[in-house]
Formats: C-alpha cells, sequence, structure tokens
C-alpha cells in the first residue's frame, strides 16, 4: 500500500504546480503532499531569513499552505506562478508576524537607514573571509537587520535566487523598484560588514573618484 | 566610463547578471583604471560571495516534517467539513425555491379570488343533491369532530345533500367545503326530511359553542368545551332556520 502511494506521488512529481493545486482545490490530498514538498523549502527559507525566528517560519509556512486550501482558487497563473504566489502570501504573513511582535518598523520609514549605519557590526573585518562559519553569521545579521522592503528583495534576489521579474510579481511592484532597492540593499549591507573606519575611508575615496 | 557610472552597474558586475558585452567590458577596465571602483568591485564580489555562502548553507533548511502531517490533518478535516457546507446550501437553494413557489401560488390565488363573480352562472341554482337527515352518519360524526387533527386521514364520505346560496360563492370556500366532514342535517323544525328535501333555501355557515352539540345529542369532549364548533344553518324560503348540520 504504501509502496503504491510512493508511486502515485512519484507519478504526481511530474506534474507541474498549477495541475497539482488545480488537482488539490479538487480534494487530491496527494497533489498537495507533493506540492507541500517541492514549495515547502522555499517558503520555510523566506520567512526564516526574513524574521530570524524558525517558529515564526514554521507558523508562516504552515499559514501559507493552509491558505492555499482554503483560497487557493484565487490564484490567477495569467499573473505569476505558483511559487512566486506562495512567496507572495508568506510575505503577507511574515510582516503580520513581525509587526505582531514590534519586530518590523513601519514601512517606508527611510530613518531605519540611519540606523542601520550605525548597528555595524564588529571590529574585524568580515569580507576578509566570507566564507568562514562566524562571517556568514555575520551577514545573515547584517540582512535580518535592514529595513524590511529592502531585506525582502535581498531575501528573494539574492538568497532564494528569485528573479527581478517574479520578484517584482512577489512584491507586487515595478523590475525598476526591485533594482534600485536591491542596490541601496547590497550598499547598506556592506557599510553594516565593513569596519566604521574602513566606511569612513571609501566614503571619502568615493567622492574624490571622478576618473 | 567614470566612477559613477561604474557605481551603477557594479551590484550586477558582481552578482555575474546579464548586461550588455560592452558595458561589462567598459566597466572592467574602468576598475582596471581605478583603485577606488576596483576596490568596490572586490567588496561587491566578497559580499556576493557572503551572500551565496549563506544562501548555500540555508538550502537545506526545510520545514520540520510533523507540519506536512498536521497539514494532511487539517486538508482531511477540511474534506469532511466540505459536503456538509454543501448539504446545506442545497437545503437553502431548496426552501428559497419553495418559498417562491409559495409566493407564486399566493399571487395566483389572490388575483383569481379577487377577480369580478360572474354573475348570472351565479344566480342560477345548480342542480345538487338534496341534505339528506340520518342519525347515523351524525354518530359518525360526532365520533369524527372529537378527534383532533385527523381531518386528512379520515375516509371521504359522499357529499351530503346541500341548498346551493343565492349569493355568490368564492371558489376557495368551495373548495374549503369539499375537505370538510359534516353531519347530515338535523331538521330544527317539525318538518318532515321529504319537505326539506322540497323546499330548498340557503345555508348560513355559523360558529357555535360547543356545547350545542349536547343539545342534538352529540357528545362532547369536554377537554375543548369552550371551543367553537363550526355549523351550517339551512333556511328556508320564509327566513326560518329548518335545519343544522355540524361541521369540521
Amino acid at each position: 500500500m504504501t509502496t503504491g502511494l510512493h508511486r502515485r506521488m512519484k507519478l504526481k512529481s511530474d506534474v507541474n504546480d498549477n495541475e497539482l493545486l488545480r488537482l488539490m482545490l479538487a480534494g487530491d490530498e496527494e497533489a498537495l503532499s507533493v506540492l507541500y514538498r517541492r514549495r515547502q523549502g522555499s517558503v520555510y527559507r523566506f520567512a526564516l531569513q526574513m524574521s530570524g525566528s524558525r517558529s515564526i517560519a514554521e507558523d508562516v509556512t504552515q499559514e501559507v499552505f493552509l491558505f492555499l486550501m482554503r483560497e487557493g482558487q484565487v490564484f490567477d497563473d495569467s499573473k505569476g506562478t505558483v511559487g512566486a504566489f506562495l512567496l507572495g502570501v508568506a510575505r503577507v504573513h511574515v510582516r503580520r508576524r513581525l509587526r505582531a511582535e514590534h519586530r518590523l518598523e513601519p514601512l517606508g520609514d527611510e530613518s531605519d537607514d540611519d540606523d542601520v549605519f550605525m548597528q555595524s557590526t564588529s571590529d574585524i573585518c568580515p569580507l576578509e573571509d566570507l566564507t568562514r562559519a562566524e562571517t556568514i553569521e555575520s551577514v545573515r545579521k547584517a540582512v535580518l537587520s535592514l529595513p524590511p522592503k529592502y531585506r525582502e528583495v535581498v531575501v528573494l534576489c539574492e538568497l532564494q535566487d528569485v528573479s527581478y521579474g517574479e520578484t517584482a510579481e512577489i512584491l507586487g511592484c515595478a523590475i525598476g523598484t526591485v533594482r534600485s532597492r536591491l542596490h541601496r540593499g547590497r550598499a547598506l549591507l556592506l557599510a553594516k560588514l565593513r569596519p566604521a573606519a574602513d566606511v569612513e575611508e571609501t566614503e571619502s575615496s568615493t567622492v574624490r573618484c571622478f576618473a | 566610463m567614470n566612477c559613477q557610472r561604474f557605481e551603477t552597474v557594479v551590484s550586477e558586475l558582481a552578482r555575474g547578471q546579464m548586461m550588455a558585452a560592452e558595458q561589462r567590458s567598459e566597466a572592467l577596465a574602468h576598475s582596471d583604471e581605478c583603485d577606488d571602483c576596483a576596490a568596490r568591485l572586490g567588496d561587491e564580489q566578497m559580499l556576493t560571495l557572503g551572500l551565496q555562502s549563506l544562501a548555500s548553507e540555508m538550502e537545506s533548511l526545510e520545514a520540520p516534517r510533523e507540519l506536512e502531517a498536521k497539514l494532511l490533518e487539517a486538508f482531511r478535516a477540511r474534506e469532511v467539513v466540505v459536503p456538509i457546507a454543501k448539504r446545506s446550501s442545497s437545503r437553502y437553494w431548496l426552501a428559497a425555491i419553495a418559498a417562491m413557489l409559495l409566493i407564486a401560488i399566493s399571487v395566483v390565488v389572490f388575483r383569481w379570488s379577487n377577480r369580478p363573480a360572474e354573475g348570472p352562472r351565479q344566480l342560477v341554482k345548480q342542480e345538487e343533491p338534496k341534505p339528506q337527515i340520518n342519525d347515523k352518519s351524525n354518530e359518525q360524526f360526532a365520533r369524527d369532530v372529537e378527534k383532533p387533527d385527523v381531518e386528512d386521514s379520515l375516509p371521504q364520505r359522499p357529499k351530503p345533500k346541500r341548498f346551493h346560496p343565492v349569493t355568490p360563492r368564492r371558489p376557495e370556500v368551495a373548495n374549503h367545503v369539499t375537505k370538510e366532514i359534516a353531519t347530515d342535517f338535523i331538521p330544527l323544525s317539525y318538518m318532515s326530511a321529504a319537505s326539506l328535501q322540497q323546499e330548498g333555501g340557503q345555508i348560513i355557515r355559523v360558529q357555535l359553542p360547543r356545547s350545542a352539540l349536547a343539545n342534538f345529542g352529540l357528545p362532547v369532549n369536554m377537554d375543548r368545551y369552550n371551543e367553537k364548533v363550526k355549523a351550517d344553518v339551512l333556511y328556508g324560503v320564509d327566513g326560518m332556520a329548518r335545519a343544522i348540520r355540524f361541521v369540521q
């Protein structure tokens, strides 16, 4: 019986997300199982990278798929992929959770940028060896300290490897906005990961350089 | 390419994003000439490396296994709930259709009852069987009238003879009469049954105290003593009451 179930699930693993969603909404439990196994990782990681909390990531993942069960019919394949749809739902839930836990400052508050510069991490320069575990942890913390609107772009484009187009679908903005936010987000990350003295030096040198 | 222009493309250059070959070569050439921009590109490449390391480290992270079990359980619970919701919605539809039918029938009946009476036909005395006086059927009525709410289950009795009223009668009244159970006419005067059948007259529907049943030798249910009972009174052409029958 278990073998039969695995065989059916293997067959369904060849089915695309749209068809799996349709089958799931028609009551097919295996379709849900296959779709969940295919998409839960990116949803969980996105929530974890956005929140830095495993418990929030678990809750968000659960809420995203419960939403898919209840409201899956609202998905419109002409507007994007199922994966992007799920990440969009996850984004809403993450923001809600973070807002509830007072971890998220009001959106669009540019004053956050200054705070990020002030929160430079340690005296050692993480850029010297970013492959080390502690440096990866520094990068993770730096990402988490970004203002949300930059954080979500960095997470999607850099950590989730989502294209600019899909990121724009998920965030509901223009591709140009994604590009500019990513550029700004990366600049903020560099500023956080660089020692304070180095920041001053780089800023002054950037002003000088017009070659 | 100058430093400002370089700044706009340095992130994508470091990330290895698709960009025009000419633009890419110009940017690389500028970084070879400008030490600051070369350092800037180096920082961006290190940041890209750091982000890639973080991404690869987190790539294997997944939601706990028990979460799938919870979701599947919720899915099954939802599957149980859905048919109930469907059933209840179909029930609402049936109720709505029944209500609409009821309204439509009411409108038809209302219009039919309010249409002008067809005078000549109503005024003609119809050939109907005349009332028969039979004490045996009265006893049967007495039994029937004391049984509450059994009207529909009782066997249909042959229609007693009655006189058609001169005044127009509404159709629903006639329909209602056909569903009623009545005793035979009980004479109220010294007239014989034969003379009643020959004379004709008019029937008036009245309501009497249930105790009136006792006056005609019919049993009375004391539990319903205060209730009214319907009766048809037969009046002769001289306006005198000739006979009475009780109706249920």
